[in-house]
């Protein structure tokens, strides 16, 4: 039983990082009907960053700072100079042109940083705290509150604020929006801009836990999207519970099947899930046909 | 076929004479095994053509048929001592049957969905590979695969033996494009609602067309792992998706033609960078990622139609313009003599 729990946990927390990727798809695709496939390379830009910051002698917190808003700023750019240069391409050409954006920022990173793994160092100590008889790092904790947090900031945007109502505004017609006096180039940006600090911050929370290097990014992005079909393309709620519920299985799998087929375990999940219900869990909130 | 010697007699004469000129021109073995390797990509990239280019959907796990193709020759002829004929044979109907699984499985999908269900198609065969240790020898790979020797095992024989084929791969589907089945597909590519209506069965042609990108993949992978006598997983992942991704997409997704410039063209990149990393030290990690990745961005920014029609449309407006010049010019002449005579 403990074991059980063991994987649970440890479900538990990568299903969080999970989460963050798959709503920051989510709230950019709500927006402007993209779906960014770079998304995964902000969680290793995050990290990177932060770790290549540390290495140089800045301290912890304003490392972390200049990661995150350098992270934002880049997302923001990718949005005005390329995304927003194709307003009028098809979803074929958008998805070669995300991809093609993430193994850019792959191949800098590479360039710049190296094939190294980097390690950050964990925000408390590594001991871990035993839950009765559950072993569980404290980096876990700060992982799981940072994506409670993050969850909960951006349902508080999107629900109980102007700009998140001018941004769903835009989700739910672009045209009524514009004549509203509320600008969708605007509200991707700032979709965007959002998508890369959550990022970013995941990328950081987990670099103590998972070494983090230059080609972290494809796996969690590819995760995170799974769990945003699973949940429903488009319903912010129904992917974060999918992407724990993802982390679970995948860690079932991993402990009681094989480890090495650990990934493979996420996507028969994913591919088992388009065939019987493309829509998803909790349904696809813009109705379109693959999300278009 | 007379419609596609009408319309590709001139291009397909330009195309057999380079080819079977190349090894002669270039006499270095290396270059010939450049050759080659051209060739078993363009295998490759004129299926994904037909996928993209034609059925307007998007295959991101390409290199995973690669993979199928090419363990499923390399165990049958290793392990089981079958002839290469045999296992290359058996390296078209396994990723054929891969696809028609996959393909029946995802046809009702579109969009993102496809090419997020080709992808985590990839890894899992990848993965597959990987796992599957008692077979395919996991992470290590396997070793002395046998040469495939119909013509003999020299390098030149191997490359006429492997332009062969693509010269088959490209005539059945420039044949295509001009039959019933071209025709379907460019209205499925226009729209599918239409094509539906007009009673095309969008599904069955989608699906086959993904099957025959499969087998495409698959005999090239076949003949990949004879021609290299060694195999690991790695070559098999999202990385060699990516690029023959670019390949189709820089030449032009809607052009057969265009897949096979694309190839040479990405292919010579690559030898390019490859020299350029022995002469500048400083190009550690991947630097074909980089430009890889900035060829897809910029492609899709400011050439989405792809290199080949992008060329055809401009030397067709230059011809028009040629021409008009001409007849403008006949006219000033005439006004010309006109006067003299008066």
């Amino acid at each position: 039983m403990t074991e059980f729990l063991q994987y649970v946990a440890n479900g538990l927390v990568s299903g969080g990082i999970y989460a963050i990727v798959a709503v920051g798809f989510i709230t950019i695709y709500n927006v402007s009907k993209v779906i960014n496939l770079a998304q995964g390379e902000f969680l290793m830009l995050g990290g990177m960053v932060a770790v290549a910051m540390i290495g140089m002698n800045v301290p912890y917190v304003i490392a972390v700072v200049l990661a995150i808003l350098l992270v934002t700023l880049v997302g923001i750019m990718m949005q005005k100079y390329v995304i927003a240069y194709v307003k009028k391409a098809n979803p074929i050409s958008l998805i070669i042109l995300t991809i093609g954006i993430s193994t850019l920022f792959r191949g800098v990173a590479s360039l710049i940083w190296g094939k190294d793994a980097f390690a950050l160092a964990p925000i408390t100590s590594n001991e871990p705290i035993s839950f009765g008889g559950v072993m569980v790092a404290q980096q876990s904790l700060w992982i799981l509150a940072a994506v409670l947090i993050i969850l909960f900031l951006l349902w508080y945007l999107m629900e109980r604020t102007i700009l998140g109502k001018k941004i769903n505004a835009c989700s739910v017609n672009p045209m009524a929006a514009r004549l509203m006096g509320i600008s969708p180039a605007k509200m991707s940006m700032l979709a965007f801009a959002i998508s890369g600090a959550t990022g970013a911050i995941a990328g950081i929370v987990i670099a103590p836990l998972s070494v983090t290097s230059y080609d972290i990014g494809v796996l969690l992005g590819i995760k995170g999207f799974s769990a945003a079909i699973l949940g429903g393309l488009g319903n912010p709620l129904g992917a974060a519970v999918a992407a724990f519920l993802l982390g679970i299985v995948e860690s079932l799998g991993a402990g009681y099947v094989s480890s090495g087929m650990k990934d493979a375990i996420a996507f028969l999940v994913l591919i088992g899930m388009l065939l019987v219900k493309p829509s998803g869990i909790f349904g696809e909130r813009s109705v379109g046909k693959g999300g278009l | 076929m007379k419609q596609v010697i009408d319309k590709w007699g001139k291009s397909f004469g330009i195309y057999l004479i380079l080819m079977i000129v190349f090894p002669f021109v270039m006499p270095d073995e290396y270059y010939r095994s450049v050759g080659i390797i051209i060739g078993l990509h363009a295998i490759v990239t004129i299926g994904l053509c037909l996928v993209m280019g034609l059925a307007g959907q998007i295959s991101l796990g390409q290199a995973a048929f690669w993979g199928i193709g090419a363990y499923t020759s390399a165990v049958l002829t290793t392990k089981y001592g079958l002839s290469p004929f045999v296992g290359l044979v058996a390296s078209a109907i396994i990723p054929g049957l891969f696809a028609f699984i996959l393909g029946r499985a995802i046809a009702g999908l579109q969009g993102y969905y496809l090419a997020m269900a080709t992808l985590a198609f990839g890894y899992i065969v990848q993965i597959g590979i990987t796992e599957w240790e008692p077979v395919t020898g996991g992470a290590n790979g396997m070793i002395s695969i046998p040469k495939v020797t119909f013509f003999g095992d020299s390098e030149l024989s191997m490359y006429y033996l492997i332009w062969g084929v693509v010269t088959c791969v490209l005539l059945f589907s420039l044949n295509l494009l001009h039959s019933r089945v071209g025709r379907a597909f460019r209205a499925i590519h226009k729209s599918e609602i239409a094509a539906t209506s007009m009673g095309i069965d969008v599904r069955k042609f989608k699906l086959n067309a993904f099957v025959v990108s499969g087998m495409f993949a698959g005999i090239s992978g076949g003949l990949y792992a004879h021609y290299m006598g060694i195999l690991d997983p790695q070559p098999f992942g999202l990385h060699e998706s990516i690029k023959f991704l670019t390949m189709v997409v820089i030449g032009g997704m809607t052009s057969i033609w265009g897949a096979l410039v694309g190839t040479v063209l990405i292919n010579f990149i690559s030898e390019g960078l490859i020299m350029m990393s022995e002469v500048i030290p400083g190009l550690q990690g991947d630097i074909d990622t980089i430009v890889f990745g900035a060829i897809l961005v910029l492609i899709v920014m400011f050439m989405p139609e792809g290199l080949v029609p992008r060329l055809r449309t401009l030397y067709e407006k230059s011809q028009a313009k040629k021409a008009k010049a001409k007849a403008a010019n006949l006219q000033s002449d005439q006004r010309v003599e006109r006067k003299a005579t008066t």
